[in-house]
C-alpha cells in the first residue's frame, strides 16, 4: 500500500478515471460509431448497387446495339434481294416486249409484202387490158377497118406474146 | 520547478481529492463528447467537408481492426473499445502539452513551503487514469473471450490438468498465463505513464532551462510520442482482445 501511495495511486480517483472512461465509450458507442458506421455501410451498399445498374445497363446497351447491327443486316440482305428480284423481273420483261414488236414487225412486213404482190398483179392485169385495148385502137386506127372483133383481139394477143 | 510524480490536488471534494489530471481527463472527455456531437449533428451520406475527415479516420480504423480479426462479428465487437481508447489517449497526451501544463496553477504552502499547483496535467500523467484504462482493457478481453469461447474452454488456457500430455509444463504455462495477465495491466499502465510524464518532465526542464526555441523540438517530439503511445495501447488492446477469443486447443 506504502508504493502504491507514493504513487499516486488513489482508490477512489482509479473508480472515476474508469467510470469517466465507460460513460465515454458508452456515449461514443450510442452517438458517434454505431450511426458513421451504419452511414458508411449504407454509403458503400448504395455506390455498389450504382455500380452493379452501371453495369446491367451497359450489358443492356450493348445486347440492343448487338441487335440493331442486326436488324440492320437483315434490311440491307432483303432490300439487295428485292432490288435483284425486280431488276430480274425487269430484264424479263424487256426481252418479251422485244420479241413482242419483232413478231409484230415481221407480220407486219409480210403483210406488207403480200398486199404489194396483189397490188402489182392487179396493176398488171390492169395494164394488160389497157394496153390490148390501146393497141386495138391503134391498130384500128392505122388499118382503119375493123376486123372482126374476136379476130381482132386474137391478133393483138398473139402480137403481145 | 516542482516535479511530483503524483498528480495534485487542487481541492477536496469531500473525501474526495479532486486532483488536475482529472480536471483534464474530464475536459477530454467533453472535448470529444463534444466533437462526437457536433460530427453526429451533420453527418450527411453524401460527406462533406470535415465529416470527410473524421469518417476517413474511423474508416481506417476500422479496417485496421478487420485486418487483426479478420472477422466482421469481431470486428464490430472490439472496434468501439480500441477506437475509444485511441481518441482518449490521444486527446489526453495533447493536452498536457498545451501552453500553461505545469506552469499554471494555484500557490499553496504545504509543509512550511510554497508549491505550484499546476491546473493542466495530462490524463495520462497520472497513474490512476493509466491503471484505469489498462484494467478496462484487459477486463474487456477476458470478458469477450469468457463470451466468446465459454468459461470452462476459457479458463483452461490457465488451469491445466498436471495429469495429461505435456504435464506440469502445461500446467506451469497456465500459470504464467495467469501471471501475464496481471503483467499486461501493469506494462500497460506504466509504459504509458512512463512515456507522457518523462514527456512533460522533459518539457517543463527545457522550459526552465532556456524558455524560448529550445524546448519547440521536444515539443514536437511529445506530438509525436503521444501518437504513438495511444496507438500502441489501442493495438496492443486490440490484440489482447482478438487473443483472448481465439480458442487455445492444443
Amino acid at each position: 500500500m506504502e508504493l502504491l501511495n507514493s504513487l499516486g495511486i488513489n482508490v477512489k480517483l482509479l473508480i472515476a478515471q474508469v467510470i469517466n472512461f465507460l460513460i465515454l465509450l458508452f456515449v461514443l458507442y450510442k452517438f458517434a460509431y454505431g450511426p458513421v458506421l451504419r452511414m458508411l455501410d449504407e454509403r458503400t451498399k448504395k455506390i455498389e448497387k450504382g455500380m452493379k445498374d452501371a453495369e446491367a445497363s451497359g450489358k443492356k446497351l450493348e445486347e440492343i446495339a448487338a441487335k440493331e447491327k442486326g436488324i440492320l443486316d437483315e434490311a440491307k440482305k432483303e432490300a439487295k434481294e428485292i432490288m435483284k428480284r425486280s431488276e430480274d423481273a425487269a430484264m424479263k420483261q424487256a426481252e418479251e416486249i422485244v420479241i413482242t414488236a419483232k413478231d409484230q414487225t415481221q407480220r407486219m412486213v409480210e403483210a406488207a409484202q403480200k398486199q404489194i404482190e396483189q397490188e402489182k398483179n392487179k396493176i398488171l392485169a390492169e395494164a394488160k387490158a389497157e394496153i390490148a385495148n390501146l393497141v386495138m385502137v391503134a391498130t384500128e386506127k392505122i388499118i382503119d377497118e375493123k376486123l372482126d372483133a374476136n379476130k381482132d383481139s386474137e391478133l393483138i394477143k398473139k402480137a403481145i406474146k | 520547478m516542482d516535479i511530483s510524480l503524483v498528480p495534485e490536488t487542487i481541492f477536496h471534494l469531500g473525501s474526495f481529492p479532486f486532483t488536475n489530471s482529472l480536471l483534464m481527463t474530464l475536459v477530454t472527455s467533453a472535448i470529444i463528447i463534444g466533437i462526437s456531437f457536433f460530427v453526429r449533428r451533420n453527418t450527411k451520406l453524401i460527406p462533406r467537408g470535415f465529416q470527410n475527415l473524421f469518417e476517413a479516420i474511423i474508416e481506417y480504423f476500422f479496417e485496421l481492426v478487420h485486418s487483426v480479426t479478420q472477422d466482421k462479428k469481431e470486428t464490430r465487437q472490439f472496434f468501439p473499445l480500441v477506437m475509444t481508447i485511441f481518441i482518449f489517449i490521444i486527446i489526453s497526451n495533447w493536452m498536457g502539452l498545451l501552453p500553461g501544463a505545469g506552469t499554471v496553477g494555484i500557490h499553496e504552502v504545504e509543509h512550511g513551503k510554497t508549491i505550484l499547483l499546476p491546473f493542466i496535467r495530462s490524463g495520462s500523467a497520472d497513474l490512476n487514469t493509466t491503471l484505469a484504462l489498462s484494467l478496462i482493457a484487459v477486463f474487456a478481453a477476458n470478458f469477450m473471450g469468457i463470451s466468446a469461447i465459454g468459461l470452462v474452454r476459457y479458463g483452461k488456457k490457465f488451469l491445466i490438468n498436471p495429469f495429461k500430455k505435456p504435464y506440469f509444463i502445461g500446467t506451469f504455462v497456465g500459470i504464467l498465463e495467469l501471471i501475464s495477465e496481471v503483467a499486461k495491466i501493469i506494462s500497460f499502465s506504466f509504459r504509458l505513464f512512463g512515456n507522457v510524464f518523462a514527456g512533460e518532465v522533459l518539457l517543463i526542464v527545457m522550459l526552465n532551462l532556456v524558455p524560448y526555441f529550445v524546448p519547440l523540438p521536444f515539443l514536437f517530439l511529445e506530438v509525436f510520442v503521444g501518437f504513438v503511445q495511444a496507438l500502441v495501447f489501442a493495438m496492443l488492446t486490440l490484440v489482447f482482445l482478438k487473443m483472448a477469443v481465439t480458442a487455445h486447443d492444443h
